[in-house]
């Protein structure tokens, strides 16, 4: 027999051995289909926060207004002194006239018209882009504390620093990531359970010819193979199943995030590395709880 | 091909189930393994196929010393054995094909192969007809000739048999008997523990008694004349005493 119908034999002494006790195949199908879809879900949600605050992490400025009588020297000394900050990706100084004529072209022109020039706002600035590599929220904490350490610089009147969003953003991923990590554990745990248990009932029913096997010169291999097999066949039906309701389910949400909550981000649909993810690790979960279950109840 | 030196077996819990068992049974020879129920008949058996393992002594399999074999190789051990138990042991849910193709599938023999030699098989011992029929279909004679069908299928150098008449009818014992001895006739070495004095009588083979695990008797084949054969039997305990060595697989061959 070569290595290929070999492998053929032992998928369909699995598939008999499935047969044998249909039902609870099933419920182990299910049950890591639900843990699956769960955890893909949970990484999904990650996955999605952490794109929104990258984006907006790149966006992330903070702007230093000076007073209006600031010496240029003393601009140039405290430009130089920001940009050598870490997260600091550039600086970009701005005259009272220049902040006044982007303050202008941001004004509805018709508010414009008999206006004063003076009465439009307009101050030295400084502007600051900041790295994406905004990381955690340790990192986004340390940079407000430094735009707050910056307003009490000489010279500079305010700072604003529109970091609001970004700091709900990682309280929502903080949040996301220690539910999905708990839940996830216990989903992974109980759909390991319900394997256990299958191959355990499968071994138990098949005592019999377990028995005969090992009498008639059948290697450990190949008395376990079929029951490591019937664990993989679980593991790879119930993330099918997954891959299928997180696919159905995210098309529903896809509408709803964007309409809802009015992010102006495109939330990724199920990525081609979690559906191989998914692939992988449900037959790997299947592996693992058979392979724990042969280990502690197949005496050959 | 199946030799044993001063073998024990004994328990956790203190029962002794072989003492200092000494026996030799050569190629091609056909012997009862007798006794009372107790008596260390299976034990024995199961100290064959390595099921168990033996507490002290030496046994050795084609000169092969198994008490040192390792886990991973009895099951190629195996392969030199048939086996045929007293309740057939056969695989409910498979259909009498398949349970004598099982044998083959483990070695991995191609699909037609498996086909062609489980149907001369079943042909060869009479049940062909019911080579789809469930275990659970047939009779008790039929059921006993698929396991030994099953037992045979790799052409097995030694077949034990363990009480393999115990749930038949006299006549139904000594058609299995009588095939075994066929076997037997073919090259087979043939062991079969059995407890039923009349079909020891009636066949005449070599016949080892074990009491209290003890190897009380080991009566010699008798001759078509009805008179005991010589050069087995009895003296073989002596010359594989005189044999047995301290250790090791470099057993001397029986004379």
């Amino acid at each position: 027999m070569n290595p290929i119908a070999r492998g053929l034999y032992f998928v369909g002494a699995a598939l008999r051995l499935m047969r044998g006790s249909p039902w609870l195949n099933v419920v182990s199908v299910l049950t890591i289909a639900v843990s699956l879809s769960l955890c893909g879900l949970f990484a999904m949600a990650f996955f999605n926060a952490h794109t929104l605050i990258r984006d907006l992490g790149a966006s992330l400025t903070i702007q230093v207004y000076l007073a209006d009588e600031t010496a240029p020297e003393r601009v140039h000394d405290i430009e130089a002194r920001l940009r050598g900050h870490e997260g600091v990706r550039s600086v970009r100084s701005l005259s009272r006239e220049a902040d006044r004529e982007r303050n202008r072209k941001l004004l509805d022109p018709a508010l414009l018209e008999g206006l004063d020039e003076e009465a439009i706002p307009g101050q030295p600035v400084l502007e600051l882009e900041l790295d994406s590599a905004l990381a955690s929220r340790g990192d986004l904490e340390r940079m407000v504390q430094w735009a707050r350490q910056i307003e009490t610089v000489e010279s500079v009147e305010d700072v604003a620093f529109g970091a609001e969003r970004l700091r709900l953003l990682f309280a929502v991923l903080e949040i996301v990531q220690s539910v999905g990590v708990v839940l996830s554990g216990v989903l992974l745990a109980s759909a390991i359970f319900f394997v256990f248990s299958t191959v355990r009932l499968a071994i138990w029913s098949r005592r019999d010819e377990i028995e005969i096997l090992a009498l008639m010169g059948a290697t450990r291999r190949f008395i376990r193979s079929p029951f490591l097999i019937e664990g993989a066949l679980q593991g790879l039906l119930g993330a099918a199943v997954a891959i299928v309701a997180v696919g159905l389910l995210h098309l529903e949400l896809e509408g709803l995030v964007r309409d809802v909550y009015l992010l102006n981000v495109q939330p990724s649909l199920l990525p081609p590395g979690m559906v191989m993810w998914l692939l992988v690790g449900g037959p790997a979960l299947g592996l693992l709880a058979s392979g724990l279950s042969l280990g502690r109840h197949l005496r050959v | 091909m199946i030799q044993l030196y001063n073998v024990h077996k004994r328990y956790d819990n203190g029962v002794i189930a072989l003492g200092d068992v000494t026996l030799r049974v050569r190629e091609g020879e056909m012997v009862f393994l007798t006794g009372p129920s107790g008596a260390g008949k299976s034990t024995l058996i199961r100290l064959l196929l390595c099921m168990e393992r033996a507490s002290d002594g030496q046994i050795l399999i084609g000169g092969r010393n198994i008490h040192a074999l390792r886990d991973d190789s009895v099951p190629f051990l195996r392969r030199n054995f048939g086996v045929v138990f007293q309740d057939f042991r056969l695989i409910g849910r498979r259909s009498v094909r398949e349970n004598v193709a099982i044998g083959m599938e483990i070695l991995g023999l191609p699909g037609k192969d498996i086909e062609r030699r489980t149907a001369q098989l079943l042909e060869s011992l009479g049940i062909g007809y019911r080579a789809d029929a469930l275990p659970r279909d047939l009779s008790g004679g039929e059921a006993q000739r698929v396991a030994i069908a099953r037992a045979l299928v790799n052409e097995p150098a030694i077949l034990l048999c363990d009480e393999p008449t115990g749930n038949l009818d006299p006549k139904l014992s000594r058609e299995i008997v009588d095939l075994l001895s066929e076997v037997n006739r073919r090259g087979t070495t043939v062991l079969v523990a059995t407890h039923d004095a009349a079909l020891i009588e009636h066949y005449g083979c070599r016949t080892l008694t074990l009491e209290g695990g003890r190897l009380t008797e080991d009566r010699p084949r008798r001759d078509a004349t009805g008179l005991e054969a010589s050069g087995l039997g009895a003296s073989a305990v002596a010359t594989a005493d005189a044999a047995a060595p301290a250790s090791g697989d470099a057993f001397p061959e029986a004379p």
